[in-house]
């Protein structure tokens, strides 16, 4: 036990954020993104009013305030992360407050559930991912108070089956019947919040805490038990987030954004918290919930109206913090929590991809923002997260506006003598103005980049673990080239995901290709085509018409010019690995790679499975499913009980036995396999029915 | 020692016998005795067997059942039942290789084999333990926000 003084001590320093605390902080940060914002308009607006305001200026000046706006918030985040960890820890996060009340060191630790809902996922991947998390566990001493769940929603038929055997192994392995369980749900209604809400009212009442992974999600084992310890400590709290921390990909494309969100992400998420403190978001994945609140008061809605904006809520996450919040619990984001990972898509056009998915999901918070009784705080999350996507097609707007307005410029004939005046009237040079405007938007844009830098000069551990000053100053700067290159690829994309969403062209819920692999040519001529195509046009268009315009124009043209080449090569492992060797994009977890990291990449290149099925090589686990004893009794003993199929159903399924009996497996689609083997009877059947035909070839 | 009574299968039934034999095999009995003895005593719960495709994927079904048979008096369990659907998946799951000589055996000289066949059978979810998560009410924007809120300030009331 802690003597008495020890207690009083810890008592005395961190304190809980008062109201006066949060209202101070708000104000200093929005008063800065307020006074930032006008300046800059200010001297816009002093360009343009001289022969008044035409119409295309009015429309300007309303787009650059709402994306100036946005950086701002940007980049007071970033300033304010900055000077959080410049001053060390911010004494009133999550992790330094004192305990609402005092630990009974006689009660016993709670069980937590740790989830991983997936979804058609790589499997191998996915459980060599749970068994490091188990492993990193277990080296705490304390595995025994967490379960895991795999959350199955995956439709196709052979990675279903895969599931299942994986899940098996794992068990095998970990000896871990009664801890590792898996289920795969009969239907996948409302998607990733469906699948947790199920889980909830089945077996929530069980835990008190349940840990959300995604897919690619490693925590170490400290970690969870952290979270779990600080939830105990602050019975006020619902919900801990952990920045997540992108890892362990190859490619050039991905170890330059893992640098990036490694470096400059410790900053903005410092920031972040030192202006949301309890009133922060959900980021859907790598955080610790209460269950019973959530349970209480997460039971989402379908909204009104048909998609985009109606249906399902896509971006659950984000609304469930706010519902929380609405009910009175906190939602903290525990910036300086080590040990959260995450994987990113290794290619530029895995990552359009899965903006593609998000971006539908974002756009729909638009109606929440302005729904009754949420915070004002869970407002902005949902405007923030609107934003993400919408800058793009007014980033797009303002340079087709600036275009335009150029173009009228160069139309317009100076005229030296108007009116009585017998003097000439010289043109008034805005070049000063609008050069400081410029200056303004660059700094706010790169200047967080220089401030993470600055921040390694603070620790000589931290400097080492991204390279060396040198190296990692190469790699800002190589990494701002990137993304100067790379933003106006990224600003079309989403500027027409943004477009075919507001014409009602659903966007699907496509599985993302989480592996590393390379563009080939075709497919970032495909994804890139038109986007260069419009490049050459604009950028022509420009040179012809309005050439000064054109050269500031280059940076946009450049990106969309190269995009092609950029999205191939950006792609390549081999270029990811050479920059590795030079000593660029280096994180701290790949100069020294935790525990967690290494075993996972240990389980994924050398662990030999436990169940013999695994190890044989096979093309389709749907037809092992059929043929092989072992794995037919597994599957059947997985499906959940259910009554029998009505006589129409029969009828179908029966049709779809017929058709593989004749046509083979091939002939069916991935949704009809699926309905044969999610059929007990039917799997039986069509087992006997293999055996029957050809034994002794089905035996070997 | 095998427990099973052997006895001569019918005319005409050879190809059943060793589609069943082969099926059995792939159970994961090796002794070929063992698997020729099975068979034919899945053959005898056929009532009729002509020679065709069917009635050998109901030889294939009824050798199924015959090992639930066996499975189910040796653990213990009710039949059908999910139980013992995951008792058959860890029987076959190669966790008690020894298992054709263990489930024919006299029930005192399995006991150990078949306690660590306990210890394999899956347990895929706990036991359910529902709890209710209520559809929470969100109340969208609508114009009529404003005039309800000026309307509440100017303390017009709509009531008659």
């Amino acid at each position: 036990m802690k003597p008495d003084f020890f207690w009083k001590k810890s008592m005395m320093q961190p304190s809980q954020p008062s109201t006066l605390g949060y209202t101070l902080r708000r104000m200093v940060f929005f008063t800065l993104v307020a006074l930032t914002s006008l300046i800059a308009l200010g001297l816009m607006v002093s360009v343009f009013q001289t022969n008044g305001l035409s119409p295309m200026e009015l429309l300007l000046l309303a787009l650059y305030t709402i994306l100036f706006s946005w950086i701002c918030v940007s980049f007071w985040t970033a300033f304010m992360g900055f000077w959080v960890i410049l001053f060390g820890r911010d004494r009133w996060a999550i992790s330094r407050q004192p305990p609402d009340t005092a630990p009974d060191p006689a009660v016993v630790s709670p069980r937590t559930a740790i989830l991983m809902p997936i979804y058609n996922e790589d499997s191998e991947r996915v459980f060599a991912g749970l068994r490091a998390i188990h492993q990193s566990l277990a080296t705490t001493g304390q595995l025994d108070d967490f379960h895991f769940f795999i959350l199955s929603d995956t439709r196709d038929p052979d990675v279903w089956v895969e599931e299942e055997l994986r899940w098996q192994d794992l068990v095998r392995a970990l000896d871990g019947k009664g801890r590792i369980f898996y289920r795969n749900r009969p239907e996948n209604t409302s998607r990733k919040s469906g699948n947790l809400e199920d889980f909830c009212t089945r077996w929530g009442n069980q835990y008190r805490y349940m840990i959300v992974l995604d897919a690619d999600s490693i925590m170490q084992g400290e970690t969870l038990v952290e979270m779990v310890r600080l939830m105990e400590l602050h019975p006020r709290v619902a919900l801990i987030q952990t920045p997540p921390v992108p890892v362990n990909r190859t490619s050039l494309f991905a170890r330059i954004l893992q640098f990036a969100s490694s470096l400059y992400g410790r900053m903005f998420t410092a920031g972040l918290n030192y202006w949301q403190l309890g009133e922060s978001n959900y980021w859907g994945h790598n955080a610790i919930i209460r269950i019973q609140p959530f349970l209480d008061h997460c039971g989402l809605p379908k909204l009104p109206g048909r998609e985009p904006f109606g249906g399902e809520i896509l971006s659950h996450d984000f609304v469930e913090a706010a519902l929380l919040r609405r009910a009175g619990w906190e939602v903290w984001l525990a910036y300086d929590l080590e040990g959260s990972y995450e994987e990113i898509p290794p290619t530029l056009i895995d990552y359009a991809k899965r903006d593609r998915r998000w971006c539908q999901g974002n756009l729909q918070h638009l109606r929440l923002a302005f729904s009754r009784g949420f915070n004002a705080l869970s407002r902005l999350h949902f405007l923030m997260g609107v934003m993400s996507y919408a800058a793009s097609p007014l980033w797009l707007l303002f340079l087709i506006a600036t275009g335009v307005e150029a173009f009228i410029q160069t139309q317009q004939e100076q005229v030296y003598f108007f009116g009585e005046n017998w003097m000439p009237v010289w043109p008034v040079s805005f070049a000063v103005e609008m050069t400081t405007v410029l200056l303004v938007t660059l700094t706010m844009l790169f200047l967080p980049k220089l401030l993470a830098l600055l921040l390694l000069l603070k620790e000589r551990r931290l400097r080492q673990a991204y390279g060396g000053m040198p190296g990692a100053t190469l790699s800002v700067m190589l990494e701002t080239v990137f993304s100067v290159l790379t933003a106006p690829v990224l600003m079309l994309f989403q500027t027409k995901f943004v477009l075919a969403i507001l014409m009602r062209k659903a966007v699907g819920w496509p599985p993302q290709q989480r592996g590393d692999h390379q563009t080939g040519f075709a497919e970032a001529a495909m994804a890139h085509g038109g986007q260069t195509l419009l490049g050459v046009v604009a950028g022509t268009l420009s040179y012809l018409y309005v050439p000064a315009f054109f050269w500031w124009f280059t940076p946009v043209l450049l990106g969309l010019g190269l995009a092609i080449p950029v999205s191939m090569l950006s792609s390549s492992m081999a270029l990811g690995r050479g920059a590795q060797r030079l000593n660029l994009f280096m994180t701290p977890e790949e100069t020294e790679p935790p525990m967690v990291l290494r075993d996972l990449d240990r389980y994924l290149q050398d662990s030999e499975p436990t169940l013999p099925v695994l190890r044989q090589a096979t093309s389709s686990r749907f037809m092992q499913a059929l043929i092989d004893p072992y794995v037919n009794a597994l599957h059947r003993s997985l499906l959940p009980e259910r009554e029998p199929p009505g006589k129409r159903r029969r009828h179908y399924l029966e049709g779809l036995v017929q058709q593989l009996e004749e046509d083979g497996p091939d002939s069916l689609s991935p949704q009809q396999k699926r309905e044969l083997i999610a059929d007990p009877e039917t799997l039986l059947r069509l087992h006997a029915w293999f055996w029957s035909r050809t034994p002794n070839l089905v035996s070997t | 020692m095998n427990t099973l009574r052997y006895s001569l299968s019918a005319p005409g039934s050879e190809p059943l016998l060793e589609d069943l034999k082969a099926y059995w095999m792939a159970l994961g009995v090796t002794d070929l005795s063992l698997a020729l003895a099975l068979s034919e005593q899945t053959l005898r719960r056929l009532p009729d067997r002509p020679d065709d495709e069917e009635s050998s994927a109901r030889a294939i079904i009824a050798a199924g059942e015959l090992l639930d048979d066996r499975l189910a008096a040796a653990l213990d369990l009710p039949r059908p039942s999910p139980a013992l659907r995951a008792a058959r998946a860890a029987l076959l799951s190669s966790a008690v290789p020894e298992w054709p000589s263990i489930l024919f055996a006299p029930p005192s000289a399995a006991k150990p084999a078949l306690e660590r066949l306990r210890v394999a059978i899956a347990e895929p979810t706990p036991a359910p333990n529902p709890a209710p998560m209520p559809t929470q009410r969100i109340e969208l924007f609508s114009l009529w926000f404003p005039l309800r809120w000026m309307q509440r300030l100017l303390g017009v009331s709509t009531a008659r």
